[in-house]
C-alpha cells in the first residue's frame, strides 16, 4: 500500500497546525461561525446532534494494521471505544471533544492518516473497489490511480469552494463493487485493443433527494491524461454549476440540466486546453505509485484445499461462513475474506476499538498486514490462505465477528440517522436492527438469498436506499417518523434507482412490511438461483404492491 | 474599514474603487469596460462570478486592473476565473480579489492568481500587517503561482520563499 514519503509527512504536519490555527482564530472570535463551518468540514469535523464527530479518511478503504490499531486507540481514549465505518470507506467517530481534535489529527499523523477533505464542498475520499489487488476479474488495480487522484486534489487552491461536495469512485473490473454510476465521477480502469490502461469516464450520478445514475462522457481516457481531464470536468463544473440552491448544485444536476452531449463538449473544449500541458502523467510517475500497491509474495498454499474441504464438512457453520464471506481470490490457494461488521441485531459498521485491535492482529497474522472498509460497511481481509482459513474462523468468532451474511438480508447498510445526525428526519438504526433480528436465522437468510437492504434516515440519502433492492428511507411526517419502501435499486453495473411502492409505513409496521416484500418474492420467484433483483426485474412492483397495500395498490 | 493588499503589504493611496470618485480611473462592470475599450483613459474592469472571462480578450491590452468578485466566502467560482485569465488569457496585470475576502482563501488566491485583495475583515487586517498567512508551502498540484517542481513527482510542487 501507499507509504508517506517526507513530502507527505511534512503536507500533513503542516495541514494539522493549519487546522489548529483556525480553531485558535475561532475560539478567539476572529472568524465567525458561519466562516468557520467550511473549514472544519474540510478537515472532517462536524457537529452534529449531542456531539462533534470527525470523520477520519482510509483512502480508497485500504488500511494497514498499525492504522487499524491507531482508530482502536482513538476509539478508546478520545472517543466512547468504538467507531463506524461508513459508505464512503471512511471511519468516524461520533463523540470526540473540539479541543481534542488538534490532538488526534496529530495521532492520526503519526500512521500517515488525515481528516482532510472528508466533508465540506471539495473533492473528498477517493473509493475504490474493496477487493483491489486481489480479485482475479481487474485488468489492473485501481487505487494507484485512486492515490494519485487523492495527491492532486488535496488542498486544490482552484477546487475548494466548489458549488457542493464532489465525490469520485474507481474500479478495474466489469463488475462494479464500488458503485461508480452513482458517483460525481465514475473511472472504470479497462485497457484498449492494443492492452494501453485508460478509463471509461461517466459523470453526474448521485443519490440524495434527486438519483440519478452517471452518463459515460469518454469511452477511453489514456491514463496519461487522468488529471487533465478531470481537472477540465472540475473546471466546467466549478464555474457552471448552480450556487442558487444546495439541493440543485451537484454536477449531477448540471448535467441534467444542460444536457450531457453539450456538456461533454464544454469538457472536451476545456481538456483540448489542458491537455498534454503540465498535468499529464509521466509513465514513470504512474509506475512508482504503482510499485507500492505491489501485491504481496503470496507463496503457494495448495494444502488448504484439502484441508477447507475437511473442515467444511465437520462445521456446518464454518462451512455456510466460507459459503458468504470468503470469495475466490486471483490466487487459487487464496481468498477474499468479508469480516462483517452486521450482527444480528447490531448496529451497521460499528466496530469495538477491541473488535478492531483484533482484526488488525488477525491481519497480520493471517492477512499480509491488509485491511479494507467496504462501502457497504464491512471490513475486508483481501490476501488470507484456505489453509488459515479455519483458525482465522475460530478467532473471529471470538470477537463476535464472524457473522456469515455478507449480501445476505441482514448485511444492511444504514446511515447513523436521528441517533446522531442533525440532518436525519428520522432513526435508522432501530429500523436495521429489527430487520435484522426478523430475519436473523441463518436457514432463512440463505434461503432467500442474495438481498440488499439500505436505509437512509433522510433524503440525503447516506444510507444509499436508492440503491438498495430494497431501499427504506425514513422522513418526517406531522412530527411522527414515517418510513417509505422503494424496489429494484441496484448499485452495481446493472444500476438502477429503486421505484417507491406507495405510502409510508410507521415505525412498528415496517419489518412487518418487508416480511411481506420477501414472502412475495419467495412465492413468485422460479427457483432460489433466481435472486430478488432479477425476480423484480422479471415481474415488476405490481405484485409487491398488491401484497403490500391490497386495494389501495391501484391509488397509490 | 477596507484596505488593499499585496505580498508587498498594505497599499496606500490606491486609485481603483468600484464605486470610484469622479475623477481619476474607473473600475468598470464588464459590459461598460467592453464599451470603453476605445477610450483613452485607463481604466480597469470588475467582473462577476457568471461573467465569463473569455469575453475579456479583445480588451485586455487596455485593461489596467481586473478585479473578480466574491459574492460570498463560500463561492469559489473566482478561483476559476482568475486561473483562466493567467493561463488562457495570458494577463499579467494586477488580478484583485474584492468582496467576501477573507484570511483562509487567500493563499489559495495567490496560487491561483490573484496578486492583489482588497480586504475589510479586521481579523484578517490584522495577520496581513504581520504579515502571517495560514497557507501550506507543500502543493500537490500545479497552478498559476511560480513553484518550484521536483518534488517527487510530475503533479507535486514547492512554494518559493520570498516568491
Amino acid at each position: 500500500m501507499y507509504r508517506y514519503d517526507e513530502f507527505d509527512h511534512a503536507f500533513v504536519a503542516q495541514r494539522v497546525s493549519q487546522f489548529s490555527d483556525q480553531v485558535a482564530r475561532r475560539l478567539k472570535g476572529e472568524i465567525s461561525e458561519d466562516a468557520f463551518k467550511p473549514l472544519r468540514l474540510m478537515n472532517g469535523v462536524y457537529l452534529q446532534l449531542h456531539a462533534y464527530m470527525l470523520r477520519v479518511a482510509v483512502p480508497y478503504g485500504t488500511l494497514n494494521s498499525r492504522q487499524m490499531h491507531k482508530l482502536a486507540h482513538i476509539a478508546r481514549t478520545y472517543d466512547r471505544g468504538y467507531g463506524h465505518f461508513t459508505t464512503r470507506q471512511n471511519i468516524q467517530y461520533n463523540w470526540p471533544a473540539l479541543k481534542d481534535m488538534p490532538a488526534i489529527l496529530e495521532e492520526l499523523a503519526e500512521v500517515e492518516m488525515h481528516a482532510i477533505q472528508t466533508s465540506g464542498n471539495c473533492i473528498r475520499n477517493v473509493t475504490a473497489d474493496h477487493f483491489a489487488g486481489a480479485a482475479a476479474d481487474e485488468v489492473a488495480d485501481p487505487r494507484p490511480y485512486a492515490e494519485i487522484l487523492r495527491q492532486w486534489s488535496s488542498v486544490h487552491p482552484e477546487f475548494s469552494f466548489l458549488p457542493r461536495k464532489f465525490k469520485i469512485a474507481v474500479t478495474a473490473s466489469e463488475r462494479d463493487r464500488a458503485a461508480i454510476q452513482v458517483h460525481d465521477i465514475g473511472l472504470q480502469l479497462k485497457k484498449d485493443g492494443e492492452g494501453r490502461l485508460g478509463f471509461a469516464v461517466w459523470i453526474g450520478g448521485g443519490q440524495g433527494r434527486t438519483p440519478i445514475l452517471a452518463k459515460k462522457v469518454n469511452d477511453f481516457l489514456p491514463e496519461a491524461d487522468l488529471l487533465s481531464y478531470v481537472t477540465a470536468i472540475m473546471r466546467v463544473y466549478n464555474l457552471h454549476g448552480r450556487r442558487d440552491n444546495k439541493y440543485k448544485a451537484r454536477i449531477k444536476i448540471l448535467v441534467h440540466e444542460t444536457g450531457v452531449e453539450k456538456l461533454s463538449a464544454e469538457i472536451e473544449a476545456e481538456w483540448m486546453h489542458l491537455k498534454d500541458g503540465e498535468l499529464t502523467l509521466p509513465e514513470a510517475d504512474i509506475a512508482a505509485i504503482n510499485a507500492y500497491f505491489a501485491p504481496p509474495a503470496l507463496g503457494a498454499r495448495a494444502e488448504g484445499w484439502g484441508e477447507l474441504a475437511a473442515w467444511k464438512k465437520s462445521d456446518p457453520d464454518f462451512a455456510s461462513w466460507v459459503g458468504r464471506n470468503v470469495a475466490p481470490h486471483r490466487h487459487p490457494d487464496y481468498g477474499m475474506v468479508t469480516i462483517s461488521l452486521k450482527p444480528i441485531g447490531g448496529i451497521p459498521g460499528d466496530a469495538s476499538a477491541d473488535q478492531m485491535d483484533a482484526v488488525a492482529r488477525l491481519a497480520v497474522e493471517f492477512g499480509h498486514d491488509e485491511i479494507r472498509v467496504t462501502h457497504e460497511q464491512n471490513l475486508v481481509l483481501p490476501h488470507v490462505a484456505l489453509a488459515d482459513l479455519e483458525p482465522l474462523y475460530r478467532a473471529l468468532v471470538a470477537e463476535g465477528l464472524a457473522t456469515a451474511n455478507a449480501g445476505l438480508i441482514t448485511d444492511i447498510i444504514a446511515c447513523p440517522g436521528l441517533d446522531y445526525c442533525a440532518l436525519a428526519n428520522a432513526r435508522s438504526i432501530p429500523v436495521a436492527q429489527e430487520i435484522s433480528k426478523r430475519f436473523g436465522d441463518a436457514a432463512r437468510q440463505a434461503e432467500i438469498g442474495d438481498l440488499k437492504i439500505k436505509i437512509s434516515g433522510c433524503i440525503n440519502a447516506c444510507g444509499h436506499h436508492h440503491v438498495g433492492h430494497i431501499g427504506i428511507l425514513g422522513v418526517e411526517k406531522k412530527g411522527a417518523e414515517l418510513y417509505q419502501i422503494s424496489l429494484g435499486g441496484s448499485g452495481d453495473e446493472n444500476a438502477s434507482i429503486g421505484q417507491i411502492t406507495g405510502r409510508g409505513f410507521e415505525p412498528d409496521q415496517v419489518t412487518d412490511a418487508i416480511e411481506t416484500i420477501v414472502d412475495t418474492y419467495l412465492a413468485l420467484r422460479t427457483g432460489a438461483e433466481e435472486t430478488f433483483i432479477a425476480c423484480y426485474r422479471r415481474i415488476g412492483a405490481d405484485p409487491f404492491k398488491a401484497a403490500l397495500y391490497g386495494g389501495e395498490a391501484q391509488a397509490a | 474599514m477596507t484596505v488593499i493588499w499585496t505580498k508587498n503589504g498594505i497599499v496606500d493611496n490606491d486609485p481603483w474603487t468600484a464605486d470610484g470618485a469622479e475623477q481619476g480611473p474607473k473600475l468598470l462592470p464588464l459590459s461598460e469596460a467592453l464599451e470603453h475599450a476605445q477610450d483613452n483613459a485607463p481604466f480597469g474592469v470588475v467582473l462577476q462570478p457568471a461573467d465569463d472571462v473569455a469575453t475579456l480578450a479583445p480588451i485586455l491590452g487596455r485593461v489596467a486592473i481586473i478585479a473578480l468578485t466574491f459574492p460570498a466566502f463560500g463561492d469559489g467560482r473566482g478561483f476559476s476565473q482568475a486561473a483562466l485569465i493567467r493561463q488562457r488569457l495570458g494577463y499579467e496585470g494586477e488580478l484583485r480579489a474584492v468582496g467576501a475576502v477573507l484570511l483562509d482563501q487567500i493563499p489559495l488566491m495567490l496560487r491561483t492568481g490573484f496578486d492583489s485583495f482588497e480586504v475589510s475583515h479586521a481579523p484578517t487586517i490584522e495577520r496581513l500587517k504581520q504579515n502571517r498567512l495560514p497557507g501550506i508551502d507543500l502543493h500537490y498540484q500545479p497552478s498559476v503561482d511560480r513553484t518550484e517542481a521536483g518534488q517527487g513527482y510530475s503533479w507535486r510542487r514547492a512554494a518559493i520563499v520570498n516568491g
